[in-house]
């Protein structure tokens, strides 16, 4: 097929403004997928991807489109993530494309992730086709959307089109436009042939299947392969496009969307966002944008119950072979016991990490504080990563810890300007711009350190404003802070799972509310127990474990003696299954119960 | 104040022997109770008497016993006669007049000619299960008797001229107020028995009280116990009741040498369906079923379940886990030279824990426990449990 008639897009939107449903209502109009065959949201096949309207992984699609010109046009559609923390793979799978289609809702109008992935549209050098979406809604206000196009993202009021995924509003208007603005492949008449990696999936008996955009060459079976960013070499075993099911074909060409199966078995040996090119005769220069992409997030993985150790092991195995981007090693805790340290790309793909494993692959788990990535200049010059604060090295050695800061993109209602103002300074954060999106909204620009929003910032932000606030972020620069490694100590004795490192002025009021919840949550002792916060050497705050008042049988005779015996070595039965934290015994569910309630 | 040192002090020679009959009868089951009984009908009492008559005679006894206890059920199920019959084996086998010689009895079945028969054998003291003087608690606990019926006994018991007379009271029952248990204190104490046993209501497995506390109908309170258990302490110390166990008191020299013996690791030998033996290195209890009891004599042998070998570390242990109820406490040194091959620097190292937290205090040798160590007990005994690594 002419290179000239292949349009590849994407279609890009904040959460629940309709990208989904306006991608099925593109397969259906293209006669892709038959009606009957179209199940609600074709291309999110995960439960939990459905359950929140978001889109983690990303599912090609090629459609033949006869155009109002009399030729037909094949348009491959890449879906993508919607959020930040898959904002590499998002930044790949854009520039697998020359065009976006940039989804508002009519009744939301611009949100945080509307400018968020706009941004990363234009940065792409993207043609954004702006679709105002949801304009059937009684509550819809196109007037408004389209200011906020102009004003927020520069795009001119006249190239809005209106639609409606749900109702099939304005679905031949897109694909004409789709024909029309956006331009043919690009880099098509590249010397070498360059193939884009944008994704990657594991199949147990075709190893990886890479998702790939053709740039400029062609592919096919039993070609010798390489990827460019380690040299690497494959056969070619299969190509194919996406109908949307996997269909194989002859060859891939210039423009064409597809994958591609060859003789690699692990996932972490095709990277995202490498060029893959001929062994021989290969392309002198990758496509632009390659990155290793390294987690930003860790927190420890425990199974509440221990014999779950080996079925939560497979599951992360499991999830590894899909998802590069999530590392894990093991790792043992004094109050947990046996578990995994897991690396992710921010916090949401820690969530959905969690969550699969709940689900799909029924272990229940807990999870430790989350903690960034830390930058530890030592004495002597040396610098590292910690990314728990267990390897922080001893105080006296650090010359300086720097952390990880994130520009955040903040829309909230004008009315909880002040609260949100100030939960940003509780969170360390400076606000950098306030700019008006409308009567009743501003967009908050703030510079935040990236461990202050992993816990409940978004929780909090979502509840002061009544659920009408959202956030979007980019990674920002790492940061000087003076930060300490904070030891939550039983009876003198360091609990790993507690141990954090956090700002010094923050240690003292978090060390204090997580001693009493932990002496609270301990039930009572017989000796006086300390529940302390320490940073070195230095208490900073404590909680007394309650004393056990009472804990005595009345009855003693000879014949209860053996009795006695009995309910004593039951009492010790139960106490095997505590943990033991120097000499005192803590139910494994006392340091669940702290660690739940602050999730 | 109470004259007896600890056993261990002068723990030459073989220690105390105990005899304890149990007897398996009651008129019907009380709500809390879990010792074995069962109905008293013609039938089972003549197999109860002749199985203990051959049990007896199965036992190789090595020496007279020192102390008697007969418990149950309610021994005062049986007719006089019938009493007496037993008695007459315990004497036999017991090789004369043992030291002291306690009876359990429920008021209800104190009748002078079960008083009569019981102080011809040689009966020196007497235990009145009242638990309660308020129809409501009694009601609470499902006792057949009344508070007429209590003072009644009491009366017949003194009259007979018994050396020794106990009182059992139950606190901690389900609705009952601290006032109510202070009200029964006063009451018991106007009595002026010459010792007390007062006992913190449990919860036993297979009792109708712990199935309504599975149900959620009662809830024990640890807290309300602790101010009922230190109530009663001040209380009855300060009436001339010496404490010398968790639940028991006594005025000068009434301590029931039987249960003493029984907390300091002696030796007993106990009969009947249910009864527990700590005798000749072994420690094992009888099969808890008059049935199984008596077919097993009928066939030469006593029917003991549970065995468990006494060894120099076991003996140890429960002197400790015992002895350390009792208000004298126990003589470290003196247990350390009967059994020297216990882990002792755990048992000092927990020792001066205890001492430092304020659970006991030590001295001459001897750990006692504090009014705040008693009330921990069980968690005491589990740590001694600790430092015999015995679990």
């Amino acid at each position: 097929m002419d290179v000239s008639l292949k349009r590849n897009f994407c279609i890009i939107a904040h959460v629940d403004h309709g990208k989904t449903t306006l991608s099925d209502r593109l397969l259906e109009s293209t006669h892709t997928v038959t009606q009957r065959e179209m199940k609600d949201q074709m291309l999110d096949s995960m439960d939990l991807e459905k359950e929140r309207g978001i889109t983690i992984k990303m599912h090609p699609v090629t459609m033949s489109y006869p155009a109002k010109d009399g030729k037909t046009y094949q348009l491959n559609l890449m879906d993508t993530p919607g959020h930040v923390d898959f904002s590499y793979e998002v930044s790949r799978s854009l520039a697998a494309c020359e065009g976006a289609l940039l989804l508002v809702d009519a009744a939301q109008g611009v949100e945080a992730q509307t400018v968020a992935n706009a941004h990363l549209a234009f940065a792409q050098k993207l043609k954004v086709i702006p679709v105002i979406n949801k304009i059937d809604l009684p509550s819809a206000n196109l007037e408004l959307c389209t200011r906020q196009l102009e004003d927020i993202l520069t795009i001119p009021a006249e190239e809005v089109i209106l639609a409606s995924g749900k109702s099939g509003i304005g679905i031949s208007d897109i694909l004409e436009a789709i024909v029309a603005r956006v331009p043919p492949p690009r880099w098509a008449d590249h010397a070498g042939t360059r193939i884009l990696v944008f994704d990657s999936k594991y199949d147990a008996y075709r190893g990886v299947i890479a998702y790939v955009r053709v740039f400029s060459g062609t592919i096919k079976a039993g070609d010798m392969m390489m990827l460019m960013s380690t040299g690497q070499k494959a056969e070619v075993k299969e190509v194919g496009a996406f109908h949307p099911k996997m269909e194989p074909c002859d060859d891939l060409g210039a423009g064409d969307v597809g994958y591609i199966v060859s003789t690699i078995k692990a996932t972490g040996d095709i990277k995202i966002g490498d060029t893959i090119t001929h062994a021989i005769r290969p392309a002198t220069e990758m496509l632009p944008g390659y990155k290793e992409v390294h987690p930003m997030v860790y927190c420890g993985l425990y199974p509440l119950e221990t014999q779950d150790y080996e079925k939560l092991k497979s599951a992360v195995a499991r999830l590894r072979l899909n998802d590069s981007a999530f590392v894990f090693q093991p790792e043992t805790s004094v109050a947990l016991g046996f578990g995994f340290r897991c690396g992710f790309l921010g916090l949401l793909h820690m969530e959905i990490i969690q969550e699969r494993i709940r689900r799909e692959h029924d272990v229940d788990i807990i999870s430790t504080y989350p903690s960034v990535v830390y930058k530890v200049k030592v004495h002597g010059g040396e610098t590292f990563e910690v990314d728990n604060p267990v390897n922080l090295p001893d105080p006296s050695s650090i010359q300086a810890i720097y952390e990880p800061t994130i520009t955040a993109s903040i829309h909230i209602p004008n009315t909880c300007l002040g609260d949100v103002l100030s939960l940003v300074m509780e969170k360390r954060g400076t606000c950098e711009h306030t700019t008006t999106l409308d009567t009743t909204r501003v967009m908050l620009t703030c510079l935040l350190p990236l461990n202050e929003i992993l816990v409940d910032f978004n929780d909090r932000l979502k509840s002061m404003t009544r659920g009408y606030g959202s956030m979007d972020y980019e990674l920002g620069e790492y940061r000087e802070s003076d930060l300490v490694r904070m030891d939550i100590l039983v009876n003198g004795e360091p609990v790993d799972a507690f141990a954090g490192i956090v700002h010094r002025s923050k240690a003292e009021g978090q060390g204090r509310s997580l001693c009493e919840r932990l002496a609270e949550i301990i039930p009572p002792q017989m000796f006086k127990i300390a529940v302390q916060a320490a940073i070195g050497g230095k208490i900073i705050a404590r909680g007394n474990v309650r004393e056990m008042r009472k804990d005595v049988t009345a009855k003693c005779y000879g014949g209860d003696i053996s009795r006695k015996r009995k309910l004593l070595d039951k009492q010790k039965e139960g106490k095997k299954k505590m943990k033991q934290i120097g000499r005192v015994s803590i139910p494994p569910d006392a340091f669940i119960q702290v660690l739940k309630n602050n999730s | 104040m109470l004259e007896l040192a600890p056993a261990q002090a002068k723990a030459q020679g073989p220690p105390p022997l105990g005899l304890y009959m149990h007897v398996p009868f009651c008129a019907n089951t009380c709500d809390y109770c879990a010792f074995y009984q069962t109905q008293p009908t013609a039938e089972a009492v003549r197999g109860f008497l002749a199985g203990a008559a051959r049990e007896a005679a199965l036992v190789e006894w090595n020496r007279p016993v020192d102390t008697v206890f007969w418990g149950g059920g309610t021994p005062g199920m049986l007719a006089p006669r019938a009493l007496a019959e037993l008695g007459e084996i315990v004497r036999r086998q017991g090789g004369g007049d043992p030291r002291e010689w306690s009876v359990e009895l429920a008021p209800a079945s104190v009748t002078p000619q079960r008083l009569a028969v019981l102080k011809d054998l040689g009966v020196t003291r007497i235990s009145l299960g009242v638990q309660s003087f308020q129809p409501a608690l009694l009601e609470a606990l499902g006792r057949q008797h009344t508070r007429p019926q209590v003072l009644q006994a009491y009366a017949r018991v003194r009259a007979a001229g018994f050396a020794s007379v106990n009182l059992d009271l139950i606190f901690a029952i389900p609705g009952q107020t601290l006032a109510a248990w202070q009200a029964d204190l006063a009451a018991a104490l106007e009595l002026q028995s010459d010792h007390l046993s007062t006992y913190c209501l449990t919860f036993e497995e297979d009792t109708a009280l712990f199935v309504k506390l599975a149900q959620g109908r009662v809830r024990p309170d640890a807290e309300a116990e602790a101010a009922f258990y230190t109530a009663a302490w001040e209380r009855l110390e300060a009436a001339g009741y010496a404490q010398y166990e968790i639940s028991n008191f006594a005025r000068a020299g009434h301590a029931c040498l039987h249960n003493m013996n029984t907390w300091r690791m002696a030796e007993w030998v106990g009969l009947g369906p249910s009864a527990a033996s700590q005798y000749a290195g072994w420690r094992s209890s009888n099969v808890a079923d008059l049935d199984r009891w008596r077919a097993e004599l009928a066939a030469g042998r006593r029917a003991r379940t549970d065995p468990v070998e006494l060894t120099p570390r076991v003996l140890a242990e429960d002197s400790l886990i015992f002895g350390l109820r009792m208000n004298e406490g126990v003589a470290l040194p003196a247990l350390r030279a009967r059994f020297p091959e216990a882990p002792w620097e755990k048992v000092e190292a927990l020792a001066g824990r205890l001492t430092h937290e304020g659970l006991a205090v030590s001295e001459g040798g001897a750990l006692r426990l504090t009014l705040r160590g008693r009330l921990l007990a069980d968690a005491v005994g589990g740590q001694v449990m600790e430092a015999f690594e015995s679990v």
